[in-house]
């Protein structure tokens, strides 16, 4: 166990230092989620209503693209030099080399959403009505199932001739699921729609705030812990 | 033996036609699409599950024949599974006027869609070493059959405006559902074996050509 925690925080220290240092992906992150909450923010110009629904959805998908980012990423530089023999060289288990990367990327992103969430907030009309932890707890739910799928990806593309174009499909398409609930789950804190939601629609097919959420720890438990065991597969040479 | 059970299938499916337009008919007519959609709805899932068992099976064992199986499920599910869309389409715009609403079981089903095309995708743009392909698409496949339950239980249990099951008037519409279940299902084993064997000979073939 110490073990493991030696060398995680050896590859997780590597890595954020490395991204302080070189500022390679994080202006990029930053840059482009405020190019896409504006640009939504011109589009939703059209009516009132519009407006309080396009932010929660411009936060969402500024998040969902600067995550892409940065999971590409965090394997792109391993390849620099070949560096990534080196990491499988190291007498490290694969499972921890996954983690420290998730982590690295979970990291990442919240830096992001400091940034991104005040730009927000300042394009459009929004209140969270005092329920920021709330938020913040959707928001970190909706970063570790981001990196999870993409972190596991990232090693894998690096092979493929598209790379980053080929990771945005892989991501997004498993995490389609998970998008149902997170939509709602910051629909409902920004106050778009209401705690319950009935019908026949996807929104009802979720059902609560708190289903949301309870929907959303599963996703991010299952997929963590699949791509955890399957990370050695896929990175094997 | 395959041409026997793949002429059995096509026998299969014309009976089975026949069937679903005399004596199994369901008033109105438009509601015969289900004939088609709901057996390839059943084939599209279960060639995810063919393609999970291959996908395990390689990891295990790293036989390439269980990463074939699971490229030529994975390309026959993606079949059923447009199959199931577009009659899942006709049918929503004869029945309630619309092509398309994004009511849960019809966004899942298009998320089933999707995850076989982006296997194929995958597939397809990995260099043809065959054991590292083999690896990545069977590390894919299995974190997207993690999506398939979701499917699965949205097609059953959820509220929705898609019903869960069909209740039949007379037991020949039975018949005739069953009947071109078994057929679909056969033509889909069928195809899985052919599409198997196609890709054996392929990669044996350019082993020898790069000898």
């Amino acid at each position: 166990m110490k073990y493991f925690w030696l060398s995680f925080k050896a590859i997780f220290i590597k890595d954020i230092v490395a991204e302080l240092r070189a500022k390679q992906v994080l202006p990029t992150m930053i840059v482009l989620g405020m190019l896409i909450v504006w640009i939504l923010r011109i589009a939703s110009e059209a009516s009132s209503v519009s407006t309080t629904v396009i932010g929660p959805v411009a936060l969402w998908i500024a998040l969902l693209f600067a995550g892409l980012l940065a999971q590409e990423r965090s394997f792109a530089i391993e390849q620099q030099q070949d560096c990534i023999y080196a990491l499988l060289l190291a007498p490290v288990d694969a499972g921890t080399i996954y983690l420290a990367k998730l982590f690295v990327n979970v990291v990442m992103l919240c830096i992001f959403e400091i940034i991104i969430i005040p730009v927000v907030f300042l394009s459009f009309p929004l209140s969270v009505q005092n329920r920021w932890l709330s938020l913040i707890a959707v928001l970190m739910l909706g970063n570790i199932g981001i990196s999870s799928v993409g972190t596991l990806f990232s090693a894998v593309v690096q092979l493929t001739r598209t790379r980053g174009s080929l990771l945005s499909i892989i991501v997004l398409v498993i995490l389609a699921p998970m998008m149902i609930p997170a939509t709602f789950a910051l629909l409902t804190l920004f106050g778009v729609i209401g705690a319950q939601v009935t019908g026949s629609g996807t929104l009802a097919f979720v059902g609560s705030f708190n289903a949301a959420v309870g929907y959303m720890t599963a996703f991010d438990a299952i997929f963590v812990v699949a791509c955890w065991l399957l990370f050695g597969f896929a990175i094997k040479e | 033996m395959r041409r026997i059970l793949l002429l059995l299938a096509f026998v299969l499916l014309l009976a089975s036609m026949w069937m679903a337009l005399t004596l199994g008919q369901i008033t109105p007519v438009k509601r015969n699409t289900l004939y088609a959609h709901v057996p390839s709805s059943v084939c599209a899932l279960l060639c995810f599950v063919v393609v999970l068992v291959g996908s395990i099976g390689y990891l295990y064992s790293a036989k390439p024949t269980w990463d074939l199986i699971a490229a030529a499920s994975a390309e026959v599910g993606a079949l059923f599974a447009t199959m199931l869309n577009v009659t899942g389409m006709i049918f929503s715009r004869a029945e309630w006027n619309i092509w398309w609403t994004p009511s849960p079981r019809l966004i899942t089903s298009a998320i089933l869609w999707f995850l076989y095309v982006v296997y194929l995708i995958l597939r397809a743009s990995l260099p043809r070493s065959q054991h590292l392909r083999a690896r990545v698409c069977a590390v894919f496949g299995i974190i997207a059959f993690l999506d398939v339950p979701m499917v699965f239980i949205s097609a059953r249990f959820m509220p929705d405006i898609h019903r869960p099951s069909f209740s039949f008037d007379s037991s020949w519409q039975t018949a005739a559902l069953v009947l071109s279940m078994a057929a679909i299902a056969l033509l889909a084993a069928v195809l899985i074996w052919l599409r198997t064997d196609l890709l054996k000979n392929t990669a044996k073939l350019e082993k020898e050509s790069f000898c």
